[in-house]
């Protein structure tokens, strides 16, 4: 986020999309429905009539795969009519004549067509959008899991610069991170393009600046392997070896049947978790770690605060805290490692990432956590980002255009499949799948279908049916509701019993390289 | 009655926390207060309203509660004796309301194991601990009338002690403690107990609201409003300090072996009602929200422990800490002006 | 029983809690009243987050693959195999044949030291989580 939880509470105006933020993100959820009943407006732009639609002014239901036009479209009104903010645009900004080129292709009855908005609510929603002082743009993976999932971020940074909602309180581009510590592990350079702090492995500078702090030569100068081109060069065979620390692959990457055929085809896979997951049952050697509560440790939160947590209990049986694992497998492999504690890797971190240096352990045992960039031990941390001005100085206006979805419905598969997650389970289910109450609640995998569809084909609520692309099938009951668009339906990815990935389409956006799992092409149809 | 200097305070907390776990208000290292294991160096007298009720050393929110071995059950009960400091009226009034409660038809063996080895001692508030308090609205405070082992009153310099039973006898039987039963200390009592209740604002909608629910005067229209934007965290249920639902879940542990894990539920979730065939009989949060405060405020008057209006004890906290603003002085207050 | 400040294990909102235990076993969570997050408020998965921390299914043992099953190892024997066998496929064939996948459920400290582990160790960028997924 550029912004801030807390100055959720005080924005004029919300532009929603891609987040199911009352189930996914409850506590920033629920500062949007005060900041509504208090007065503050909220667009919400997505296909699912999610529960913040009750709260929404204008809820645009967009066809999936269009937000690049249905962003492109607002901007072009906000220009058009002379909305925008000049003095912003002028003083902050480059590239607006090249925006001005791009979306000026998207009048409102050309979005029309492509989106299925209404040009009326488009208007509406531009004029709402220009009007507001504060407005804060918040979306999650409903925006970034597209092909064109860069391309969409980039325009919701474009709106926010056009009307000068960045770099102010309550407003900014706000994406809402998914896991504990996703944002954490990005800052921490677990991404083969960067060391800590995004400090580029291919800048010669950096590259010696690591070398110097940990004691060796010859680091790759190169970037590595995304988790998605680790699958096909692993199926290729020429990635020989994995190691996979906390994570789930088999049930959380796209077509399933590929990743099991990739991951048997390593030499070596080696799995370190708290429970034997579907990944680590492929494994070669499984390594039991500590969960959250049984070890200390920092993670960073969507709003980049830094927040301590501390032991409570001790892991069960043998299982050890991950560091403690990765440390001995480093001084076996010839490296020597002596951290006594996570606290001694914190302070090696505040030295190595200008971001991160001034929190420090001391400062964060005291305080609720530091946001980052915190350059110095005197330095509060930082609510929001580019006040004043942008890191690299002016903002660059980078206009795209709309591209369709990878794969899109035909005769044979005639709906689109978007998936995500409910409020009561967490991701690929380990955890919550084994919490009684959790479970309780959400038992099962339920794919929702349009009324209008099931009817014609003869499907209701509680029925089992097939759900099939061209990737695999699977089985799950339906629940027929109209929080889906007609030729739309919605699952999830945290039952094993009825694994939605085999379905997804493994189609990545070429620069971020997360695949497109709000959209591919399925048929339905209700079991014999 | 008897009087403790305030500076003998600590000893007499030392020598109680060698025969029973003390549990009191304690300043974290982020300079919050909790209630935790006593602790000399963090123990803080300077506390408002704690953000839990002391509910989870009756009803921890998961206990195991037996063990089963090759169709043998166990049991497993507590033997911890604690003494609770400082806990506040509302709570106090809260724990007689439970412990009637699991005292019904059938006995709550594993609740009993808890409540009969846990000691209590009331910190009589001398005002509002913040703007969401409404206990003299509900007749539970702000000082306890019985049920406490000690109730202390703050009365500057020293503690006035008031003895509510024989174990609290046994606890001011030490040193630190002098007798006091003058008509000068009875007055201090009587005058701090009458400012307390001044200083707490009453809410003139809340015997109307009740009123109003009990003659079945509410749409369900006015419950679906709350009910969209509840986000069913079920917050309101685990801070509120007279609701003691619970689920259970068993599970194998071994093989031949397995346990009864009992946790917190709460009535918000729709899972707490469903039936087997997948019927629900409350079928949308916002009957969910309906019933809630019913029982609140409508339901189980007649079990009367304390003298007090409803099963509400005028804590607060479900207003403090819903994040979206359901807490029962909202509600009562639409509720008034439906 | 204990109090312990954590952070919650599941979104990325990263509310405080207090793990409330009793001996070796977490019984319950309470949020923290003053943090800036979640100011004492939690949503259901925040208030019911503690459970599985118990759960009979957690792994409690390293486990090698032998004769085609994993079967219960020592923490000796399990690192030596994964140092022994990283060290050789690297020999063989080269940084690039190795990948790292870190996590997004894990510490700061964790992943540092992973795309440490990674970069200094096995002189690979080949380190990534699953942020896209």
């Amino acid at each position: 986020m550029t912004n801030s939880i807390n100055e959720v509470e005080d924005a004029d105006l919300f532009f929603v999309t891609g987040t199911n933020t009352t189930a996914q993100h409850p506590l920033i959820g629920s500062r949007m429905i005060n900041a509504v009943e208090r007065g503050a407006k909220l667009i919400l732009v997505d296909p699912r009539e999610i529960q913040l639609a009750k709260f929404a002014h204008l809820h645009l239901r967009q066809n999936i795969g269009t937000d690049v036009a249905v962003l492109n479209g607002i901007m072009n009104i906000i220009i058009e009519e002379d909305l925008y903010d000049r003095d912003f645009v002028e003083n902050r900004t480059e590239g607006f004549q090249e925006l001005k080129a791009v979306v000026s292709r998207y009048s409102p009855n050309v979005v029309e067509q492509i989106s299925g908005i209404r040009s009326k609510d488009l208007i509406e929603a531009a004029r709402m959008f220009a009007a507001a002082d504060k407005a804060m743009i918040l979306y999650a993976m409903g925006i970034t899991q597209h092909v064109t999932g860069t391309d969409n971020v980039k325009s919701c940074a474009n709106l926010a610069m056009l009307t000068g909602n960045i770099g102010r309180p309550s407003t900014g581009v706000n994406p809402l991170r998914g896991q504990n510590n996703v944002q954490g592990a990005c800052d921490m350079g677990a991404l083969p393009v960067v060391y800590t702090g995004y400090q580029k492995v291919v800048d010669a500078a950096i590259k010696d600046k690591f070398e110097d702090a940990w004691g060796i030569e010859g680091l790759d100068d190169k970037p590595g392997l995304t988790i998605t081109s680790m699958m096909s060069e692993a199926q290729k065979g020429s990635l020989k070896a994995l190691y996979i620390m906390g994570e789930n692959p088999m049930m959380s990457d796209p077509d399933s049947t590929h990743i099991e055929l990739a991951l048997s085809n390593l030499d070596l896979l080696i799995v370190q978790d708290i429970f034997l997951s579907e990944t680590a049952s492929l494994a070669d050697i499984v390594l039991p770690a500590a969960s959250f509560a049984e070890k200390s440790g920092t993670y960073t939160n969507t709003e980049r605060r830094v927040q301590l947590s501390h032991k409570a209990v001790d892991p069960p049986g043998q299982a050890r805290a991950d560091w403690e694992i990765v440390q001995d497998i480093c001084r076996l492999c010839g490296y020597p490692m002596n951290y006594k504690s996570p606290a001694d890797i914190l302070d090696e971190i505040n030295r190595v990432t200008p971001s991160y240096a001034g929190i420090t352990l001391e400062r964060i045992e005291k305080e609720f956590g530091l946001q980052w960039p915190c350059p110095n031990q005197e330095h509060p941390g930082t609510a929001y980002l580019h006040k004043d001005q942008f890191t690299k100085g002016l903002g660059t206006f980078l206009p795209c255009e709309f591209k369709p979805l990878a794969e899109v419905p035909d005769q044979e598969y005639d709906f689109i499949l978007t998936t995500g997650r409910v409020y009561f389970q967490y991701h690929t289910g380990t955890m919550t799948r084994r919490i009684s109450l959790l479970e309780r609640e959400a038992p099962e995998a339920v794919v929702e279908i349009n009324p209008e569809d099931a009817k014609r084909l003869g499907i209701k609520t509680n029925d089992r049916v097939e759900l099939s692309s061209r990737r695999g099938t699977i089985r799950l009951k339906a629940e027929v509701t109209d929080r889906v668009p007609k030729k739309v339906v919605f699952s999830t990815f945290h039952y094993i019993e009825s694994p939605v990935n085999l379905l997804t389409n493994p189609a990545h956006d070429p620069v971020a390289g997360i695949p497109e799992y709000k959209g591919c092409a399925v048929r339905i149809r209700r079991c014999a | 009655m008897k009087i403790l200097d305030k500076k003998h305070l600590i000893t007499v907390i030392k020598n109680w926390a060698e025969r029973y776990r003390v549990i009191s208000p304690v300043r974290t290292s982020h300079n919050e207060t909790i209630f935790d294991i006593f602790d000399e160096n963090t123990f803080t007298l300077d506390y408002t309203k704690p953000s839990m009720p002391p509910k989870s050393l009756y009803l921890p929110q998961s206990e195991t509660i037996f063990t089963v071995e090759n169709g043998e059950y166990t049991p497993v009960t507590s033997r911890i004796k604690s003494l609770l400091f400082g806990i506040r009226a509302c709570d106090m009034t809260a724990i007689l309301q439970s412990k009637s409660f699991m005292n019904g038809e059938v006995a709550d063996l594993f609740y009993n194991s808890h409540s009969d080895n846990t000691i209590t001692v009331v910190m009589a508030c001398a005002g509002p601990q913040n703007d969401t308090c409404f206990c003299t609205t509900t007749k539970s405070g702000p000082y306890a009338k019985k049920g406490y082992d000690l109730q202390f009153y703050d009365v500057g310099e020293s503690f006035l002690v008031a003895i509510g039973s024989e174990t609290g006898t046994e606890l001011s039987n030490i040193e630190g403690f002098s007798d006091i039963d003058d008509a000068d200390a009875l007055n201090k009592i009587q005058s701090f107990q009458k400012e307390a209740e001044q200083s707490i604002e009453r809410i003139p909608e809340f015997t109307p609201a009740m009123d109003r629910l009990s003659n079945g005067g509410i749409r369900d229209e006015f419950w679906e409003r709350f009910g969209n934007k509840c986000i069913v965290c079920g917050g309101c249920t685990f801070v509120c300090p007279t609701c003691t639902c619970f689920n259970v879940a068993d599970r194998p542990t071994a093989p031949g072996k397995g346990d009864r894990l009992r946790t917190w539920d709460a009535c918000l979730y729709g899972g707490f009602t469903k039936e087997a065939s997948g019927h629900n009989p409350r079928s949308s949060q916002g009957i969910r929200l309906k019933r809630r405060h019913e029982h609140k405020l409508l339901y189980y008057t007649d079990r009367d422990t304390h003298g007090g209006l409803c099963t509400c004890v005028g804590c607060g906290r479900c207003s403090d800490y819903c994040p979206v603003h359901i807490g029962t002085i909202e509600v009562v207050k639409a509720i008034a002006g439906e | 029983m204990k109090k312990t400040s954590a952070i919650c294990p599941f979104c990325g909102c990263g509310c405080n809690f207090y793990l409330v235990s009793e001996d070796d076993r977490v019984t319950g969570v309470e949020p923290s009243p003053n943090n800036p997050v979640n100011k004492g408020m939690l949503c259901t998965k925040g208030w019911n987050s503690y459970e599985f921390i118990h759960s009979p299914d957690r792994l409690t043992t390293p486990l090698v693959r032998k004769n085609g099953k994993l079967t219960v190892s020592t923490w000796d024997e399990a690192l030596g195999i994964v140092s022994a066998r990283l060290k050789e496929i690297m020999a063989q064939h080269g940084p690039s044949a190795l990948a790292f996948l870190s996590s997004a459920k894990v510490s700061n400290e964790e992943n540092y030291i992973f795309q440490k582990m990674a970069r200094a160790v096995f002189k690979t960028n080949n380190v990534d989580h699953c942020a896209r997924l």
